[in-house]
């Protein structure tokens, strides 16, 4: 009952918000939908705990579908109660008019809608077809301000993401075909792949998964076909940059891990295992040396995605109990992190109507609350104690010790130091110091103060303070990625 | 059935050494239509009604509408013809080669039927797939690139059709579906570039770097 409740809501938001005329309007109903559906996903992951799975016609949905559904839900919830003041203070400062707001709010469920169907859908053709409708749905609200930078992003984000997909529909078709010839079973259930895995032919599974990790992670923004992701996250409006980088990226990672099961089971888990280590320090390696030298507030955050996409994925290979547990906890604590994150750019940035840091300076005088909650979540996000991020970074280099992968602990841990240092640097230099003599100081709207708090509250607890609930449905989530089904 | 894919082998190497857009348009236009015979064989044999369904739709759609889209977008953006490659003719139909070579012996590791068609579709499929991203990489005008992209998923199906006999009809008529929002939306995008640009040179596209 809950899935379908689920998946309604944002449908029927998106026919709602494309009638009403006011953005005020529109953008409350939208959030009030995503408080009722946040309630939903909660009750429907306290379901699952009791039940372990659910399977009606072509859904299907266990402990770790329940954690991205929270997850998502969360972040939504929260751009959505962003956006309403944001979306009002771009139709006054003319940037689009008013009767484009409409197109926002229709997109962003859209978009919503189409994430919730990714975790929810049983069948693996129809996982790539949602992966697919999250990029057509993002594309125009990448591109929604019209101007060369945006059109340019969008551009590339929808290319780059099209041929990553393709390369993974050529994936699953191979993972069909073994499925179907091997296995004896013609169908793209994830329950039937799982049930015949043990008949799958390795060599076509391996290149096959080879195809969907560098497919789905070309959408997850796995270096180094991460080219798409910087431009897409730092020109899109920023309650869609939190969302694009809070829960898109980890939809792709998603996808992947329901594969990498399935791949586990058939092989063993010492190929993804080695695969995902592999990306997962290109990436943050590579995220690393962009943060160092980066001049834009928006594409320095999006690069900081690429390297925490980096860390779930290098968790997930390190594996073991701890290391999926990490990578997912992980997954939930970036997605809370980043969207303060960009919260807080988006009001620096509308204020001082420029991305250059260079030209920002004394972002805390110049805009008190935003300015204050960005330098505190840029610790939180670099992976200071005792903010969350810092106990699922822990936990992933904790797995890495316990499997005897020291080479990969020790870069890894050399990486973070970097990333750590560029991005407290970046963000205390536009937030200190003294700000342009002619600005006023002014004060957020207590709705988007209310967005901020209502996130900066998981970034504080969720990493030691998380109630049994939380805790027993990570576990339940991680057995799954260990193979417990 | 050899014939229909020899048709679309033939019509992946005449888009690679085309130098104008309604050339490439014209080869994919031709390839689709090889395509459509191949799923109309298929269907044919194996008495599936689905699969005339999935021809008829490959027809309306690649054969028709797609091809006509393109060119009305060419047309209403009024730019030269040019598709600005970057790697000429000749070596580009020689790498093209080498890449089907490479795809021979890929798909005769894949494949563990000895049946000699299947690793021939499979191989020629796994070939269009390269080609396409092969186009998208080295011409530089918008349009080639949604042209490879089309390519590529024709590949895919072909590797679908051939393989697997084919997905579930669902997923096949969604697959279509989403394929085609692709192209208008992307139609939509080459127009807006143009018109902020006043070119569709997505090489030239380098405003946001680092």
């Amino acid at each position: 009952m809950e899935i379908y409740l689920i998946l309604i809501i944002p449908v029927v938001l998106a026919i709602i918000s494309a009638l009403v005329e006011k953005p005020v309007i529109a953008g409350t109903i939208t959030t009030i939908g995503y408080g009722v559906e946040l309630l939903i996903s909660f009750c429907f992951a306290n379901k699952i705990l009791a039940v372990k799975h659910f399977s009606e016609a072509i859904f299907y949905a266990d402990a770790l579908s329940a954690f991205f559904i929270l997850t998502v839900s969360l972040i939504t919830f929260a751009s959505a109660l962003y956006s309403i003041s944001f979306i009002e203070k771009d139709v006054q400062n003319k940037k689009f008019p008013e009767s484009q707001s409409k197109i926002y709010y229709l997109l962003f469920n859209l978009f919503t809608f189409s994430m919730y169907l990714v975790t929810l859908v049983n069948n693996l053709g129809f996982v790539w077809i949602a992966i697919e409708m999250t990029t057509l749905a993002s594309a125009f609200l990448v591109g929604f301000y019209n101007s060369k930078h945006s059109v340019e992003a969008a551009w590339k984000y929808i290319i780059i993401c099209s041929v990553g997909i393709t390369l993974a529909l050529l994936g699953t078709i191979l993972f069909y075909y073994t499925v179907s010839h091997d296995g004896g079973i013609k169908s793209l259930n994830w329950t039937d792949f799982i049930s015949v895995a043990s008949k799958l032919d390795g060599h076509i599974i391996k290149i096959a998964f080879l195809f969907i990790l560098v497919g789905y992670g070309t959408k997850a923004g796995l270096a180094p076909m991460h080219t798409w992701l910087p431009d897409a996250h730092s020109q899109a409006v920023t309650p869609i940059s939190a969302l694009l980088s809070g829960v898109l990226l980890k939809t792709s990672v998603y996808a992947i891990m329901r594969f990498a099961i399935v791949t586990n089971k058939a092989i063993g888990s010492g190929y993804t295992s080695h695969l995902f280590v592999f990306f997962g320090l290109i990436s943050i390696t590579v995220a690393a040396v962009f943060v160092l030298v980066q001049k834009d507030l928006k594409r320095l955050l999006a690069y900081s995605s690429v390297e925490h996409i980096g860390i779930i994925v290098l968790g997930l290979g390190f594996g073991g109990p701890i290391g999926c547990y990490g990578a997912l906890l992980h997954t939930f604590n970036h997605a809370a992190t980043k969207a303060v994150m960009f919260f807080g750019a988006g009001e620096i940035i509308e204020k001082y109507n420029t991305h250059n840091m260079r030209k920002i300076k004394g972002a805390v005088k110049a805009i008190p609350f935003a300015g204050v909650f960005t330098i505190i979540t840029a610790f939180a996000l670099s992976g200071m104690p005792p903010f969350s991020v810092f106990f699922s970074e822990m936990a992933v280099l904790y797995a890495g010790f316990v499997k005897g992968s020291y080479m990969a602990s020790v870069v890894y841990i050399f990486v973070l130091a970097v990333v750590f240092y560029g991005l407290v640097e970046h963000i205390a230099g536009i937030s200190f110091g003294k700000k342009p003599e002619d600005m006023i100081a002014s004060k957020d709207p207590s709705i988007t103060k209310a967005a901020f708090i209502f996130l900066f509250v998981f970034v504080c607890v969720s990493g030691f303070l998380f109630p049994g609930f939380f805790n027993s449905l990570l576990k339940a989530a991680s057995g799954i990625l260990l193979g417990n089904i | 059935m050899n014939f229909f894919i020899f048709g679309i082998f033939v019509m992946t190497f005449l888009m690679v050494i085309a130098k104008r857009m309604t050339a490439l348009i014209t080869g994919f236009c031709l390839q689709s239509f090889f395509l459509f015979g191949c799923v109309l064989f298929i269907a044919y044999r194996s008495a599936d009604n689905g699969m005339y369904v999935l021809a008829g739709l490959i027809f309306t759609l690649k054969v028709i509408a797609i091809p006509l889209f393109l060119r009305w977008v060419i047309k209403k953006i009024n730019t030269n013809e040019d598709l600005g490659l970057l790697v000429n003719p000749v070596l580009s139909l020689f790498l093209v080669i080498i890449l089907t070579v490479l795809s021979y012996y890929f798909a005769k590791e894949i494949v563990v039927l000895k049946e000699n068609l299947v690793i021939t579709s499979f191989a020629v499929s796994l070939s269009v797939t390269f080609t396409g991203l092969f186009i998208m990489v080295t011409r530089r005008k918008a349009v080639a690139q949604i042209v490879g992209l089309l390519l590529m998923e024709n590949g895919v199906f072909l590797t679908a059709t051939t393989l697997c006999g084919g997905m579930p009809f669902l997923m096949e008529i969604a697959v279509f579906f989403d394929i085609f929002i692709i192209v208008v939306i992307l139609g939509i995008f080459v127009y807006r570039i143009n018109e902020l640009f006043t070119h569709i040179d997505v090489n030239k596209l380098t405003k946001l770097r680092g």
